[in-house]
């Protein structure tokens, strides 16, 4: 059986003090362990950002590329070799912005492979500009007076695109982060995760999400691609999250 | 046939010119001729003004000629349009209904063929083509089963379509008598194109993943792979959302273990270059292959030109080793690229191939087999992999993917392996893959990934001159200019001229001593370029002390013909 200090690397992150790429990356860890990956089988790919440093902090494989671009590498290299578990990791701006794209297409091929994207509504590494998830109105270094473009809305996207699982996930609940990561893990087929997190320096504070966001529970049919389309766009009405997949086409 | 045969196919796009050239091709091929077929096209579907010229010898040849023997006249307007280059006593065929009176003072043969009138008594359309090639085939003595045969094979499973054309092809033949006399030659040919060549150099180099975006000039090699993808379940093909992906998806499938190559043009080719740095920094393994047209920006899309060797050159951020490889011939297009795959393997690191519109959409023939034994490499093993891991090459845990002391040898693990973990980065980084800042490391990094040229450029073999080293003048092109600069220059040194060539094909590492050498014995030198800006005089001059003062350089869209570099040339001599 493999534990949490198989993945461990003498190297520890460097990220800000309880930054939610914490959450994330122990999140990594433990549905590895716990689907019993073996770490030589395990591909991480990321870009550019806070979180695309998170390859370097786990003994598995790692490819950190370029700013926007860890769904092509990461599709080439499941394609290439299909024994392997590939992970994507994204940022909101390395993600929506740089690489949307590449988030379109990867949704449509539909090539085997998890993708986990940081959502912090913020530029982080570049000390913070406002990102294409912020809200319009967002006051910061680059919009002074506040934002002017609507945010993306990942999941209606993903859902448009054609992806057959679309799941999101808050980096403060371990637990269901992790059983939302496995889920995406051993998906047979491109599976997305939208992963909410604070930015303790230039974002939002933990305490912003405590009551905005709710796990689905049974009833919820995540099947019926409409209902969940609705979900999708629930949070531009409510400013309430719901967490968990979902879209996932039976 | 006393010389050359010069055909030209011209007329609107979408009447079968295509298909005429091809099954001509098709013909002479059987005959045992050497052929060198090139196309003039618009950028679009339908209508404008295409043709097609097949040039067709007893000798080895890949460049045009001015002169025009043959013309078959698709529209009315063909004929005014190439007059001008019609040889004496040329023959043109043309549909009757076309009512052209050719001004004609150079005692052309007009071969009217009554198209309307055969098709409807065949109750056919669109067999302008098949009667053309009946009636040429006819007039020139060639027999007709050999037609046949080229044109089922041009229709292969369509062969109903197949026997119709045949039939048209028949009914032409009775309208013509036989004027000139063919011998068959006794050669077995294959006819490929530019783009043909890179396609089995990458197949028999061992591809297994191919990613491209269309773009002229370089979409057949996507089309020829996808197509051997349907019977080769190891090479997976993939049309990618736009040429960043490409690269990227190279990149990633090269990482874990396939032999991988994108192909386009300079415009996608701009999209790649972030990509190209990333290859070359995390050392992947990487080929790209660049069909050059004239730029800048969207430009002459169906043209052709040498504009982008620069920027390829020059194409990244800071920097960093890759390898820019110039075919000048079809068959080169092969042998590069195996030596490309050759070398981004066993270096790790991206190898271009550079090419234009000229070498990738013209045919000539070449015998595959012989073109297969000129680069004896085995790729039946992997260059660059570790299959053992000991103690020594661990650091916690970790493989030293990255080692500084290497002696030219530079080895990774594959994702899958045991034990063989490393970060592969875009970051500068230390022997392990961890991101990094140190300055110490930084330079030894930079050394480690720069000394990869100097390691090539013992591989490279020398490059070719053609005729008496010591001549007087030595002209310098690369690329597809190269067949018609040689052409030319020997038929200089038939008239005595104390004349040579050379042809620098190894752009990087670019072989200065070789070089400098070569250039140094000549009295005078001659550069001929298809850019405004000379560029590789450019690059020689950069890398060289040697210095030109003569050029003749061409950027209107078209390459140079064998005649019109002899008129240039000798005009200098």
């Amino acid at each position: 059986m493999l534990t949490l200090k198989d993945f461990q690397r003498e190297e520890q992150p460097n990220w800000c003090p309880t930054c939610g790429n914490f959450g994330i990356i122990l999140g990594v860890k433990k549905a590895l362990m716990e689907l019993n990956v073996p770490q030589e089988e395990a591909v991480l790919v990321s870009g550019v950002g806070c979180f695309a440093k998170l390859p370097y902090w786990i003994k598995t494989y790692g490819f950190v590329g370029l700013h926007g671009r860890s769904l092509p590498v990461a599709q080439g290299v499941k394609l290439a070799n299909s024994k392997l578990k590939v992970i994507a990791f994204g940022g909101d701006g390395d993600g929506y912005g740089e690489g949307g794209n590449h988030f379109i297409h990867a949704c449509r091929r539909n090539v085997n492979v998890a993708y986990f994207v940081h959502n912090n509504g913020v530029f982080g590494l570049t000390t913070g500009q406002y990102s294409p998830t912020s809200k319009k109105g967002t006051k910061s270094k680059s919009s002074p007076s506040g934002s002017e473009e609507m945010p993306v809305n990942p999941l209606a996207l993903a859902i448009a695109s054609g992806a057959k699982f679309v799941a999101r996930a808050y980096s403060g609940d371990p637990k269901g982060l992790i059983e939302i990561m496995k889920k995406a893990i051993q998906y047979e087929g491109f599976a997305f995760v939208d992963i909410m997190q604070s930015c303790i320096s230039f974002g939002k504070e933990h305490d912003y999400f405590k009551n905005k966001i709710y796990y689905l529970d049974e009833s919820y049919d995540a099947s019926d691609k409409v209902k969940a389309m609705g979900k999708a766009l629930e949070y531009e009405e409510t400013e309430r999250f719901a967490l968990g997949i979902i879209y996932q086409e039976l | 046939m006393k010389k050359d045969l010069v055909v030209r196919i011209g007329g609107e796009a979408g009447l079968g010119l295509a298909a005429a050239a091809d099954i001509l091709a098709k013909v002479f091929v059987r005959l045992g001729y050497h052929i060198y077929s090139s196309k003039e096209y618009a950028s679009q579907i339908k209508g404008g003004h295409n043709y097609h010229t097949l040039r067709i010898t007893s000798k080895n040849i890949s460049a045009d000629v001015n002169e025009v023997e043959v013309l078959f006249a698709f529209s009315k307007d063909t004929i005014a349009k190439h007059y001008e280059f019609m040889r004496e006593k040329g023959v043109i065929f043309v549909d009757d209904s076309f009512n052209v009176n050719v001004e004609d003072n150079k005692n052309l043969v007009l071969i009217k063929i009554p198209v309307k009138k055969l098709e409807q008594e065949l109750q056919e359309k669109g067999i302008i083509n098949a009667l053309f090639l009946g009636a040429f085939v006819k007039y020139f003595g060639i027999k007709s089963s050999i037609l046949e045969e080229a044109i089922k094979e041009f229709f292969k499973e369509k062969a109903g379509q197949g026997e119709r054309n045949s039939k048209a092809a028949r009914e032409a033949e009775k309208l013509v008598e036989k004027a000139e006399e063919i011998e068959i030659r006794n050669n077995k040919f294959d006819f490929w194109s530019g783009n043909d060549a890179i396609t089995l150099g990458a197949l028999d180099a061992g591809l297994r993943f191919h990613v491209q975006y269309p773009m002229t000039p370089v979409s057949a090699i996507l089309h020829n792979l996808a197509k051997e993808a349907e019977k080769n379940k190891e090479l997976k093909i993939i049309q990618a959302e736009d040429e960043i992906a490409v690269i990227n998806m190279a990149i990633g499938a090269s990482y874990a273990g396939a032999r991988a190559m994108c192909a386009s043009s300079g415009g996608g080719f701009a999209l790649m270059i972030e990509a190209m740095g990333l290859a070359s920094m995390a050392e992947v393994p990487l080929v790209v292959i660049e069909g050059q047209r004239p730029g800048p920006s969207t430009g002459l899309p169906t043209k052709t030109e040498q504009g982008d060797l620069k920027f390829v050159l020059y194409s990244g951020t800071g920097d960093f080793p890759h390898v820019v490889l110039a075919p000048a011939n079809i068959e080169e297009c092969y042998t590069e690229t195996k030596r490309a795959f050759y070398l981004a393997e066993k270096y790790q690191l991206p190898v271009l191939v550079l090419i234009d519109k000229q070498l990738a959409e013209s045919f000539k023939t070449l015998s595959f087999h012989d073109e297969s034994r000129k680069l004896s490499i085995d790729f039946s093993k992997k260059y660059g992999i570790k299959t053992k891991l000991e103690d020594k090459d661990l650091r916690n845990g970790l493989f030293k993917r990255y080692q500084v002391e290497n002696d030219g040898v530079y080895e990774r693990t594959l994702p899958g392996m045991k034990n063989g973990f490393y970060t592969c980065a875009g970051d500068e980084h230390d022997e392990i893959g961890e991101i990094i800042e140190e300055q110490e490391i930084r330079i030894k990094m930079m050394q480690r990934r720069m000394n990869k040229l100097d390691y090539i450029g013992k591989e490279l073999p020398l490059q070719e001159i053609y005729g008496d080293k010591n001549a007087e003048i030595t002209v310098v092109g690369w690329g597809s200019t190269s067949g018609a600069i040689i052409e030319a220059v020997e038929r200089l040194q038939k008239e005595g001229k104390s004349i040579n060539a050379f042809i620098v094909k190894y752009m990087r590492p670019f072989m200065t001593t070789e070089v400098e050498e070569v250039l140094g014995r000549a009295k005078r030198l001659i550069l001929a370029e298809n850019n405004y800006s000379a560029q590789l005089g450019g690059l020689i001059q950069e890398k060289t002390t040697i210095r030109f003062e003569e050029k003749i350089l061409r950027y209107d869209g078209k390459n140079f013909s064998v005649d019109e570099l002899y008129e240039e040339l000798k005009k200098k001599c």
